[in-house]
């Protein structure tokens, strides 16, 4: 096989990936299945899966304006929630039966309120409150809320989410974890036989299906690939950092230009992997709040938590024998801004190099942003 | 509170403006450069949290923000701290008041703290400059600790908050060789509660028809109680005196000198840096009176229940997560921040809102259409801006009183 690009699974979730709706949710809805959206991987899909209710991960795919969103949500609000509150009001999430946000960051906590003023009619919104700030202390306190979640899901969706039923939901997502693991360890080959934007579709789609289908559709995926042609040589390997990377656009850029982008440090990728929750114990909602407190790679809006974070992503860089890292963060998103200001001369000390810029979620335009990483890319050959 | 003084008034707010010059001078902020020469340990914080703790140890401390507001915009440097942060290539959309902080920081312009002490309120760009702060290489080796504050406002989220608190006492102590004395820091407690209460009864005479001072004492109030003497007795015999003199204006029905009240209005947002530029225009052309900003805005604050270290903290959490300006309003739902306007406009018998929009506030800037809402229910005009409370130059000041005249005129308030 010369490229995954041909096979039926790949073009699954390349499918899956760049749109809101899919067959697979269709189907879940037809059984009379309900769906949660959700917008942060800090919000466990673990406790909507043991209510019987399918999570999907919110994006704005497919978006071409915020017309309707700009009632609610100015240019100095982030262009993810005003791009996906856009596609809500145009009636593109209608699918939801929930949806759950979080104390994430400025813009997306005010959006539940927004969405229940805007007559969207999507009909359980609940906001979590997540930790800010890392470390032990934050975990116990951050269980009760998970606490709370669960009782409304458990109340309003009339269903009993009991600790086995829990356990059930974190071996499947871990296994989803495991897979996904191993899909990044190929990239770690010399020619890996899977591109940045490949693995993006196929983490994108993780968040949009069922995960038991998704995760046998992995297995074939993973199969296949040990087919492909690695052959293939690439002008140098990259890292991407960032936020919500919910689509291609970057890693085509850079692999259109024949690099290839090999790891991530983002919310859709490696942050939502890179460990598995603890199966032991007897209190499973102890170990979720655990594993998004202390094990995961916190998010930048956790105060004082960069040290770990660049700990990871330059562990990251490492392992995957990167030759050079690109930054990106949407446009009005402070706490990523900072730390890629951080990590840029962090990077460069450890002769990596380092590139970053802020960008539209969906851009108008990709000229400027081509030509910054054709220049990077060059000055990485030279 | 009801003291009989005879007001002279101009001259008594010009003696209370200087009384509060001296109670800057005579705070930690003020002997800062001292402190720094004498080597005394000096804490470093992200926001003004628990300033009685600190005076309680005796223990200098500035907060980041602020050195951005008094040493950048106030002292008239700030669009070169803006631009000097633009160069450095940050987040081009922080806000400019956390812009000029950064660039304090990152040009070696802050004093070097022996201590860290963060708390995860209130916005994005505070979280970021948080994070410029606890990374910035000189300080490498400062001891720094980070505490979570909830987004709920529950009774746990206020306990998760003061026993995270708690765990200050023996960091600092660690870090700067100060130590704790519950006997005092309960005094300091107990004067804070008069300053704050003073502040809400301050503010209940603002209420007046016409009002009997410009929104700008609110936040002189504010600074005073809060910054440069929380817990001082001289801080709360200070506002006192200016509680005293305007109860006397109130009781008297004196307004605003040299201006004819017409139109009362509130600025929903932190008072901008170019204030001088804009509210004398339009007291002179429209008699339109500000009368509250955000930091003028004292929303009941719940007392320091000084019975146990533990109650104390735990008030104190209430006190800044539903009392303090700005963390009230900004880290929390639509509905608080709608609503303290709402009340503001209805307590003080507005005929018109104006929301400036500071570009900074995302969270603001998420909550405009409910909060427009809210007020058009109410019937009561609303105007959103959209300018840049610190840094003029986003949008010129003529601009922002060309956008008022004509609200008030399309308003029929003229
Ligand atoms: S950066 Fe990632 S973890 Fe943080 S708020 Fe955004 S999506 Fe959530
Ligand atoms: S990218 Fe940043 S600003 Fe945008 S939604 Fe995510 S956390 Fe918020
Ligand atoms: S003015 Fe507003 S946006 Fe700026 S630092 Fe303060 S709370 Fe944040």
């Amino acid at each position: 096989m010369e490229s995954i690009k041909s096979s039926d699974v790949f073009k699954k979730f390349s499918g899956i990936a760049t749109s809101l709706k899919n067959s697979e949710i269709e189907n879940w809805k037809k059984q009379g299945g309900k769906v949660i959206g959700y917008f942060c991987p800090v919000i466990p899909e673990e406790v909507f899966i043991a209510g019987g209710i399918l999570p999907f991960r919110m994006r704005g795919t497919g978006s071409t304006t915020t017309d309707s969103a700009d009632v609610y949500l100015k240019p100095v609000n982030c262009g993810f929630p005003r791009h996906t509150f856009n596609q809500a009001l145009i009636g593109e999430y209608d699918f939801l039966d929930g949806l759950v946000v979080n104390t994430c960051c400025d813009t997306i906590m005010r959006l539940a309120v927004d969405w229940e003023h805007a007559g969207i009619k999507t009909p359980f919104i609940y906001s979590l409150d997540n930790a800010h700030a890392g470390g032990e202390a934050m975990v116990g306190h951050f269980r009760n809320q998970l606490q709370k979640m669960k009782d409304a899901v458990e109340k309003y969706f009339n269903v009993e989410i009991t600790e086995q039923k829990l356990q059930d939901a974190i071996k499947l997502c871990n296994e989803t974890k495991l897979l996904q693991q191993k899909l990044y360890e190929l990239r770690k080959l010399p020619n890996p036989p899977i591109t940045g934007s490949e693995t993006v579709a196929v983490m994108v789609a993780g968040s949009s299906m069922p995960k038991e289908q998704y995760n046998k559709d992995l297995k074939t995926l993973l199969d296949e690939l040990g087919n492909v042609n690695t052959d293939k040589k690439y002008s140098a390997r990259l890292m991407i950092i960032g936020c919500g990377h919910d689509d291609t656009l970057l890693c085509d850029i850079i692999e259109e230009l024949g690099a290839v982008v090999v790891t991530d440090q983002t919310c859709f990728g490696s942050r939502v992997m890179i460990k598995t929750i603890s199966e032991e114990g007897d209190d499973p909602l102890m170990s979720i709040a655990g594993y998004l407190v202390l094990d995961v790679p916190y998010c930048p809006k956790t105060i004082g938590t960069h040290p770990e974070r660049k700990q990871f992503t330059m562990g990251l860089a490492k392992d995957y024998k990167v030759d050079g890292a690109v930054g990106q963060c949407f446009i009005s998103c402070d706490p990523w801004a900072a730390e890629l200001y951080l990590l840029k001369s962090e990077f460069q000390e450890a002769g990596i190099p380092f590139i970053w810029f802020e960008r539209e979620y969906i851009p108008d335009l990709i000229g400027q942003l081509k030509t910054r990483v054709e220049a990077f890319i060059e000055t990485i050959n030279n | 509170m009801n003291t009989e003084i005879k007001v002279e008034e101009v001259d008594i707010y010009k003696e209370l403006k200087t009384e509060f010059g001296g109670l800057g001078a005579n705070s930690f902020q003020g002997k800062m450069q001292d402190y720094v020469k004498s080597g005394t340990p000096i804490v470093a914080c992200t926001d003004d949290f628990f300033p009685e703790l600190f005076e309680a140890m005796d223990l200098p401390f500035y907060f980041v923000v602020r050195q951005g507001l008094e040493s950048a915009f106030h002292a008239g440097r700030g669009p070169e701290a803006v631009d000097g942060y633009d160069e450095f290539n940050g987040a081009s959309t922080l806000c400019s008041l956390q812009k000029a902080s950064a660039y304090l920081l990152v040009k070696d312009l802050l004093p070097k703290p022996a201590a860290i002490v963060m708390t995860s309120t209130s916005c994005d760009a505070q979280t970021a400059v948080n994070e410029l702060m606890s990374n910035y290489r000189p300080w490498a080796e400062v001891p720094r600790i980070s505490v979570d504050a909830s987004f709920e406002k529950d009774e746990a989220s206020m306990e998760y908050l003061g026993k995270q608190w708690i765990q200050t006492i023996p960091f600092l102590e660690k870090a700067t060789g100060k130590k704790f004395d519950l006997g005092k820091f309960k005094e300091v407690c107990e004067e804070s509660n008069k300053q704050t209460q003073l502040l809400f009864d301050f503010q209940e005479l603002r209420r007046a028809v016409p009002s009997p001072i410009r929104a700008e004492w609110g936040f002189i109030a504010y600074m005073g109680c809060r910054w440069s003497a929380c817990g001082r007795q001289e801080g709360t015999e200070w506002m006192q005196r200016l509680y005293d003199a305007t109860a006397q204006r109130v009781k008297e029905k004196k307004g605003i000198d040299g201006v004819t009240e017409k139109i009362r209005y509130t600025w929903f947002d932190i008072l901008p840096c170019w204030s001088d530029k804009l509210f004398p225009r339009l007291e002179q052309e429209f008699g339109a009176v500000n009368l509250m900003d955000l930091y003028g805005y004292c929303a009941p604050w719940p007392s320091i229940d000084t019975s146990s270290l533990e109650s104390i903290f735990t008030s104190m959490a209430k006190r800044f997560l539903i009392g303090n300006p700005m963390t009230r309003q900004i880290f929390a739902l639509s509905s608080v921040y709608g609503g303290d306007a709402v009340n503001i406009a209805k307590n003080f018998k507005c005929d018109a809102v104006i929301m400036p929009g500071h570009i900074g506030h995302k969270d603001g800037a998420a909550s405009h259409k409910i909060v427009k809402d809210m007020f058009r229910e109410l019937g009561i005009p609303f105007f959103v801006i959209g300018c840049d409370v610190f840094d003029e130059r986003y949008m010129d000041p003529e601009v922002v009183y060309q956008k008022i005249s004509a609200f008030f005129e399309t308003s029929g308030l003229t």
